[in-house]
């Protein structure tokens, strides 16, 4: 059967108006597409947890058209090692201390911060973060404090310094965070070494100094809801937490305190990069300008109880155990914080080779 | 063969050596042979002889810089380094160690079960082996946490004693330390383990038994003389089923193995998944192949000799 006449002349003309309008759509600017109809689609690489539609709310909102799909990494580690292995990620999530490497072996694009129309939200001490070399590399997104988390009813005369990790008054209910670098940064802060700068002698004997803490130590915690569990159940009395573990266990109702020591508090920066060589550049740009938006930042802070680094949202905070949970009434916390500089590849070699020796020990 | 008046078709794609006038839908052998061994062949170079030669390759890597995937001039740095650490092979030695004790007291444990269901169960044989596998229904790492519930300090082990008036502080001796790793791990095990003993005693012909009851053989010897030697490719295939991926087994050591409870596959996870250091955890790795593949030798020459008095 052939088509009539008459269709064939119908079908070839709805060809013609739909191959122009295509060819229209083609040669308009990217710009002149309302956001409601821009399509696409977008792979992030992202730890667990942070794919939920909260954290990138008002992405989904702005660009309901676009595709976004999630990779998880399961350390900061493991998503190094993936982009390092060629994957295919528009963007990816790496934490303070582990930013340099991405530049130095070329797997991230520096961000063109004039398209990002949140980016004056972002005070200056976050956004130098996401500098490497003097280039802008990275958008800073969540932070936190990092300090020694304790139960108040285990430990009532409190604890001022990071040397409570390896007090052995607490033998047993101490926990430690499964990390290397971790354990060299608080080793540093009770010594007054340059974190820096850490000579091979230094490495030494903080390797000898946390294989003497294992054994004051409980568990090693590698996940925040293993503390928790840990915490509530009464088994760690003290432990290096961050503070979403310390808004956790408040908002349940369990005796705890966050401590100022004496060598200060660390703090950790999370930060969004851009892979080199993505065809989605423009669309990665918009992204991480949404991230930065406010309903996401209130779902970061009130979800996760990590800071945002929209300082809108920060100072929107009314919430008191949030409050406490960020220090925002002490004007002087962030003087009184250390924060955690960039590894190099041999620090990270390093570092991490001391705490498998330091597990493995007999 | 079924239909014997049609052509065969396929014989002409898979090649000659069909005879003329042959009939039926039989393939040659040679195309069977790759017909049925293909599929899987591709499977297991593609997924696990390739990676593990990339693995290889990796180890003589001197660091992660650079392209990935680009050859470099192979060096024994990594090697050099894991030789100069000796607690990673005592780790290793450890690990082997308690492999093999969860293998034999898996075993030990599974054999029973098993000897119940293959000749003790009768027509409920299926039931119980339901029973037996409901736990697989539960994802593993629940599995694990559950021993979390049962051996913490809280835990209902404490909690009964504590209740029992036996004890009056809780033990804190029960959880975080590599008894919790053995108690786990062969309880994991035993249902595994129970299945290719399971197979093997489902085998034996039970003529053998009345023959031997005809001659005057007592239990005790019918057992020592016919089942058990009938179901030894059973408890060897079990063994090493345990003791294999036991060796390498890191998941549980850190749920409920404690700051002492790390093994040698912890190390080789770290490697990979906390440091970024994939030449270091590779050359871990293919040390631990190589030790495993040694043992398995010797276990196999080891039971050969044997059979070779009986």
């Amino acid at each position: 059967m052939k088509p009539k006449r008459s269709m064939l002349f119908i079908t070839q003309g709805l060809m013609l108006a739909l191959a122009l309008l295509l060819s229209a759509c083609g040669a308009a600017p990217a710009t002149a597409v309302p956001p409601g109809e821009l399509t696409g689609s977008l792979t992030v690489l992202d730890w667990a947890g942070y794919d939920a539609e909260d954290f990138w709310v008002d992405f989904k909102n702005t660009y309901p058209k676009v595709t976004v799909n999630f990779e998880i990494g399961s350390s900061d580690a493991d998503i190094y090692a993936k982009m390092k292995a060629g994957d295919q990620a528009d963007i990816f999530h790496p934490y303070t201390g582990w930013l340099q490497f991405y530049v130095d072996e070329g797997l991230v694009e520096e961000i063109d911060t004039s398209k990002l129309s949140n980016w004056d939200k972002v005070p200056d001490n976050f956004k130098k973060i996401g500098q490497i070399n003097g280039k802008q590399y990275f958008v800073p997104w969540d932070w936190g404090f990092t300090s020694i988390l304790y139960r108040t009813d285990k430990i009532p005369e409190g604890v001022d310094s990071w040397s409570a990790l390896m007090d052995p008054k607490y033998k047993g209910h101490i926990s430690m965070w499964d990390d290397g670098p971790g354990a060299v940064t608080i080793s540093s802060y009770i010594h007054g070494y340059d974190e820096t700068a850490i000579t091979a002698d230094q490495l030494a004997s903080i390797k000898d100094e946390w294989i003497a803490q294992r054994d004051l130590n409980l568990f090693y915690w590698a996940g925040e809801p293993e503390l928790v569990e840990g915490m509530k159940s009464g088994d760690v009395w003290a432990a290096y937490a961050w503070q979403g573990a310390y808004a956790t266990l408040l908002g349940e109702g369990v005796p705890v305190a966050y401590a100022n020591p004496k060598e200060g508090r660390n703090s950790w920066v999370g930060v969004y990069g851009i892979r080199k060589g993505t065809k989605n550049y423009d669309l990665a740009l918009k992204f991480l300008d949404q991230k930065l938006g406010e309903a996401t930042g209130n779902n970061v802070v009130n979800m996760f109880y990590y800071g945002d680094a929209n300082q809108d949202v920060m100072n929107g905070i009314t919430d008191e155990t949030l409050k406490k949970a960020f220090s925002v009434d002490d004007p002087d916390i962030l003087n009184k914080t250390n924060f955690t500089p960039n590894l190099t590849a041999e620090q990270r070699d390093a570092w991490t080779a001391m705490w498998a020796e330091v597990k493995a020990a007999p | 063969m079924t239909a014997p008046t049609l052509p065969s078709p396929k014989s002409e794609v898979f090649g000659g050596g069909v005879p003329k006038g042959r009939r039926g839908w039989g393939l040659d052998r040679r195309a069977t042979f790759w017909f049925i061994y293909l599929p899987p062949l591709f499977w297991l170079i593609a997924f696990l002889v390739m990676p593990v030669l990339l693995m290889a390759a990796f180890s003589f890597r001197p660091d992660m810089r650079g392209d990935l995937f680009q050859i470099r001039t192979p060096t024994f740095s990594q090697y050099a380094s894991v030789a100069a650490t000796g607690s990673y092979w005592r780790l290793l030695g450890i690990s082997t160690l308690m492999a093999l004790g969860i293998g034999i007291t898996a075993v030990l444990m599974a054999y029973p079960l098993a000897y119940f269901l293959a000749f003790r169960a009768g027509t409920r044989a299926g039931f119980y082996l339901i029973l037996l596998l409901i736990p697989f229904w539960t994802s593993y790492l629940l599995r694990v946490m559950a021993w979390k519930i049962l051996l913490g300090t809280e835990g209902v082990i404490n909690s009964f004693l504590i209740y029992i008036g036996l004890i009056q502080e809780p033990l804190t001796a029960l959880l975080y330390n590599r008894t919790a790793v053995i108690l786990t791990l062969i309880y994991v095990w035993i249902p595994f383990a129970a299945l290719p003993i399971l197979a093997a005693l489902q085998r034996i012909d039970l003529i053998l038994f009345e023959a031997a009851a005809d001659l005057g053989a007592r239990p005790y010897h019918q057992f020592m003389r016919i089942t058990l030697p009938l179901s030894a490719p059973g408890i060897l295939a079990a063994f090493f089923m345990v003791f294999i991926p036991t060796v390498g087994e890191y998941v549980t050591l850190l749920l409920v193995g404690g700051s002492r409870g790390f093994l040698y596959g912890n190390i080789i996870q770290d490697f990979f998944t906390k440091a970024a250091n994939w030449p270091l955890g590779s050359a871990l790795s293919m040390i631990m192949l190589a030790a495993t593949l040694i043992l398995v030798l010797l276990a196999t020459r080891i039971i050969d000799w044997r059979q070779l008095f009986e």
